[in-house]
């Protein structure tokens, strides 16, 4: 675009030809009030609030919706804009409830701010005010809509953000509404960005209704640790407790959205259900004992059953993987100065002899950009609600999405979706990779030779091989797939040859915090699963909560729970089962409770501090370790504070797995393929705590989804139980699969 | 030399005495101003700012609905409140109290008041004997509300027409 000229107030500004004129007032921080406008939403120009006068131009201009062109004469604050702008907040305060002194938005009001400059102080309206009457949109989002403005930014937000247009105007002039078209309220998994877009108090936070005025909180930068994208938030805090969630800006990560599982996790800190003293298991009985003494328990236990007799080998050390990446390097650094290589984070793993190790290689912003995706294995929308709006972004600027899924989940945007059994995929893949290979004239890997490509792998290869910048996600789904490492590889050589990128989200949180700081067993050491069924005698468990955690539960539950074995756990949270096996209760802190570092899918480590202080007796998690490392007279833990930690991990390089395993196809597994995934918003301990998310509908989903036959087969039908878990039948599920979405514990299936 | 000669003439004359006295005559015989307190009070204009009260509306229910502008304004940092939802989905306190150590009786709490919850009343004769006695707590402030609506809002009215 041209570079131009304008003049606005009397000052000559640079601009580029056919720009809005709010962008660059904006840019230039000349301040003109609008409702309706957002960035990083279409313009609607319904509030008329930013009307500025143009010369030449009888009448004043909207600044959102004008663009500029050379040598154009703007003013913002002379008696003919300003006599416009209070025109138009008379009109807009006509049916404005004066309510502030009770609406949540009081002093961080748009509305407000405007009529502060822009308002009079008198109304001359007698008449009669509009009043909606109030509706329920779900346990997220509170609604009053008789302060609603129609600026139409929810609407915006839905349709062109969320990708699903749940909020809409009904009616017109006076009774215009917006409102849900549908009875069961709005349901996205990014609705509460509505809060933070709506300019007034319409759409406020349900779970922090009537709680604190705005400007009673002190506001801590944060980042959200629920998934791959660490999403730059503010937590709001008041008497040392965080009241509230809002989302921060950053453009190469979250851009300004963040999803609602960050937003409303908070709620589960308050829960009653905290560990808050720490414990010592005496003759079978719970004991809540000082600090010092839970620790010169442990240490004794971990002493007698591991260290003194030399067997650190017997010792074990598993983390969740919502743990901060200093937490896993202290842990690591820790039991690997006793000796111990029995490290492991990757809990849900069926088996971890065969791992998956995909790079993931493109930027989030860079995801926008692409032409061609290719998503294996993963309810995106749910999964990384944040990778898919971004994808969603590339769709709509004409990429193609395909999807190889059990199931044909809402991506909310335009997908090809291949429903396949979990067994094809690495058929389909190698087909694929084959029609590749043979268009690049390269000849094929013994391991594809024999493989007859389908209709499918053709039309992916040919997807693939048109495109200039495609991406292919790996998903969560094919963790426990038989031939997850094999897959893995396909497509990192599928990449490869097609000059595409891939996106590894097979595992989510802070894992790639975990590679970072080596959190993994190198050479002899055991990985969890092996772990599980030698014959230890001590573990070191960092916020676990084994029927939710682990692939296989109930032999990690009899595993742990052995006599002779001797277990010290840090928890957030009281848990029957951790109390069933441990011997040693630590209370830890929770998120935002601790200052870290978490990395995400580009490589980023975040950096965060604690922004309010652990309940009771609760500690963050590096401060324990740092203090179990000195009792236990290590050197080199003589950290003070957090940022020592980060710094000395800073130099680390993240972890590689051993490359290059032989491809095997076939392996098939002739039994009905179950795929069990926790719904998105019971995936941690925090989420599973937080009551308002568990009460939305994704967070009551709960359903074994099966195609007919499968339900034939296997003799179930609507209303039956699958593994616990009440049966959907539904005809996208791939054949002989079954696609359990719960929020239940694993404890009664998955083995 | 004619001022000094003034001076001493004036004062030999005891002139200051007599116009002191003057006045002390006249006043002996005048209406006496003197208040005989407790006994007899002096009148006190609605304006006053003494005690503080949350009011309530005739139907009983109370004025304040937490929207903490008093808390916000106070200069002395005097009132602490605590909100909820309560169930009838209206906004209310839980907490509400006034430390009258702190508060320097600005009144500015009741300017910031949107309902006229928070008023300061003409009461002035509140000593109190323990510590805990200057914290004037929810229950104590509607007490007082309810035991003085009748001159509350007498003063509302009266000052009504400055307003």
């Amino acid at each position: 675009m041209a570079s131009i000229t304008i003049e606005i107030d009397g000052n000559i500004v640079n601009a580029k030809a056919g720009e809005r004129l709010i962008t660059i007032t904006d840019r230039e921080g000349i301040s003109v009030p609008r409702f309706c406008y957002h960035k990083k939403l279409s313009v609607s120009t319904s509030c008329r609030m930013c009307l500025v006068d143009i010369e030449g131009v009888p009448k004043p201009q909207t600044a959102c919706s004008t663009p500029v062109s050379d040598g154009m004469k703007i003013h913002t604050q002379n008696e003919k804009a300003k006599a416009s702008q209070k025109a138009v907040m008379e009109f807009l305060l006509i049916n404005h409830p004066l309510d502030c002194p009770i609406c949540d938005q009081g002093g961080e009001c748009e509305l407000q701010d405007v009529a502060v400059e822009y308002g009079s102080d008198v109304s001359r309206f007698s008449e009669g005010k509009r009043v909606v009457a109030p509706s329920d949109i779900g346990p997220l989002i509170q609604t009053d809509m008789t302060r609603c403005i129609h600026c139409t930014r929810c609407v915006r937000f839905g349709s062109e953000i969320a990708g699903i247009m749940e909020m809409g105007g009904t009616g017109r002039g006076e009774d215009l509404k917006i409102e849900p078209f549908l009875a069961e309220g709005i349901t996205s998994e990014l609705s509460g960005n509505m809060i933070d877009v709506c300019p007034v108090g319409a759409l406020t936070s349900k779970p922090f209704r009537y709680e604190l005025r705005s400007w009673q909180m002190a506001s801590a930068d944060s980042v959200a640790r629920h998934d791959l994208v660490g999403s730059n938030l503010y937590a709001q805090t008041y008497k040392g407790l965080v009241k509230r969630v809002v989302s921060g800006d950053n453009e190469l990560v979250n851009e300004t959205w963040i999803s609602d599982r960050d937003r409303f996790s908070y709620e589960g800190l308050a829960h009653e259900n905290r560990l808050l003293l720490p414990q010592i298991k005496v003759e079978g009985q719970w004991k809540e004992v000082e600090w010092n003494v839970a620790l010169d328990f442990a240490i004794k236990g971990l002493n007698k059953n591991a260290l003194n007799s030399r067997k650190a080998h017997k010792l074990g050390g598993l983390a969740s993987s919502t743990a901060t990446t200093e937490e896993f390097y202290l842990m690591q650094k820790m039991l690997r100065e006793i000796g111990c290589e029995n490290i492991d984070y990757r809990l849900n793993v069926n088996n971890l002899d065969d791992p998956i190790h995909l790079d993931s290689n493109i930027k989030l912003s860079d995801l926008e950009c692409v032409d061609n995706v290719l998503v294996i294995g993963a309810n995106l929308r749910l999964e990384q609600p944040m990778i898919n709006l971004r994808l969603r972004k590339a769709q709509l600027a004409g990429a193609t999405v395909s999807a190889l899924n059990v199931k044909a989940f809402d991506y909310n945007h335009k997908t090809n979706h291949s429903t396949v059994s979990p067994n094809e995929i690495a058929t389909i893949l190698a087909g694929a990779l084959k029609v590749i290979l043979e268009k690049n004239s390269l000849e094929a890997p013994s391991y594809i030779t024999n493989i007859n490509p389908s209709e499918l792998s053709i039309n992916l290869a040919g997807k693939l091989l048109n495109s200039e910048r495609s991406v292919i996600v790996l998903g969560e789904h094919v963790i426990n797939n038989t031939q997850a490492a094999s897959i893995a590889q396909m497509v990192a050589q599928i990449a490869k040859q097609v000059n595409g990128k891939t996106l590894n989200v097979t595992s989510s949180a802070n894992t790639l915090g975990a590679q970072y700081a080596h959190f993994l067993p190198k050479s002899k050491g055991m990985n969890t699963n092996e772990m599980l069924t030698a014959d230890m005698s001590a573990f070191l468990l960092l916020d676990i909560y084994p029927e939710y955690d682990f692939h296989h539960s109930n032999s990690a539950v009899e595993a742990l729970s052995k006599d002779d074995v001797f277990v010290v756990s840090l928890n957030s949270f009281n848990n029957e089962l951790v109390a069933q096996y441990s011997d040693v209760l630590l209370p830890m802190a929770a998120m935002y409770e601790t200052s870290g570092s978490h990395v995400n899918i580009n490589h980023d480590m975040q950096s965060f501090a604690a922004a309010v202080k652990a309940p009771e007796e609760a500690k963050p998690a590096w401060k324990i370790l740092k203090v179990f490392a000195d009792l236990l007279e290590l050197q080199g833990f003589h950290y003070e504070n957090i940022t020592q930690v980060s710094e000395e991990l800073r130099h680390q390089k993240i972890y590689k797995h051993k490359q290059d395993i032989a491809i095997e196809l076939g392996k098939k597994s002739p039994a009905i393929e179950t795929i069990w995934m926790h719904s998105a918003y019971h995936s941690d301990a925090l989420l599973r705590h937080a009551k308002s998310l568990s009460s939305s509908k994704i967070g009551q989903t709960n359903s074994a989804s099966m195609n007919t036959a499968t339900a034939k087969e296997l003799s179930l039908e609507c209303g039956n139980t699958y593994l616990g878990v009440p049966v959907v039948v539904s005809d996208s599920v791939a054949d002989r699969c079954v696609f359990v979405s719960s929020n239940q514990s694993t404890d009664m299936g998955r083995e | 030399m004619i001022n000094k000669l003034k001076k001493i003439i004036k004062s030999l004359s005891l002139s200051e005495l007599r116009s002191g006295m003057k006045i002390t005559g006249k006043e002996l015989f005048n209406t006496k101003t003197t208040v005989q307190y407790p006994e007899e009070k002096t009148p006190i204009s609605p304006r006053f700012r003494g005690l503080h009260a949350l009011r309530r509306y005739p139907n009983g229910e109370e004025r304040c609905i937490a929207c903490k502008l008093c808390e916000a304004v106070c200069p002395a940092n005097a009132i602490t409140i605590e909100s909820e939802m309560r169930d009838d989905g209206t906004r209310r306190t839980t907490q509400y109290d006034i430390d009258l150590f702190k508060c320097i009786f600005c009144g500015f709490c009741e300017e910031a008041c949107p309902v006229d919850a928070i008023v300061e009343t003409q009461i002035f004769e509140y000593a109190f004997e323990s510590r805990d006695g200057s914290i004037m707590t929810k229950d104590r402030l509607l007490k007082v509300g309810d035991d003085n609506e009748e001159s509350i809002s007498q003063a509302r009215s009266e000052d009504a027409k400055y307003r």
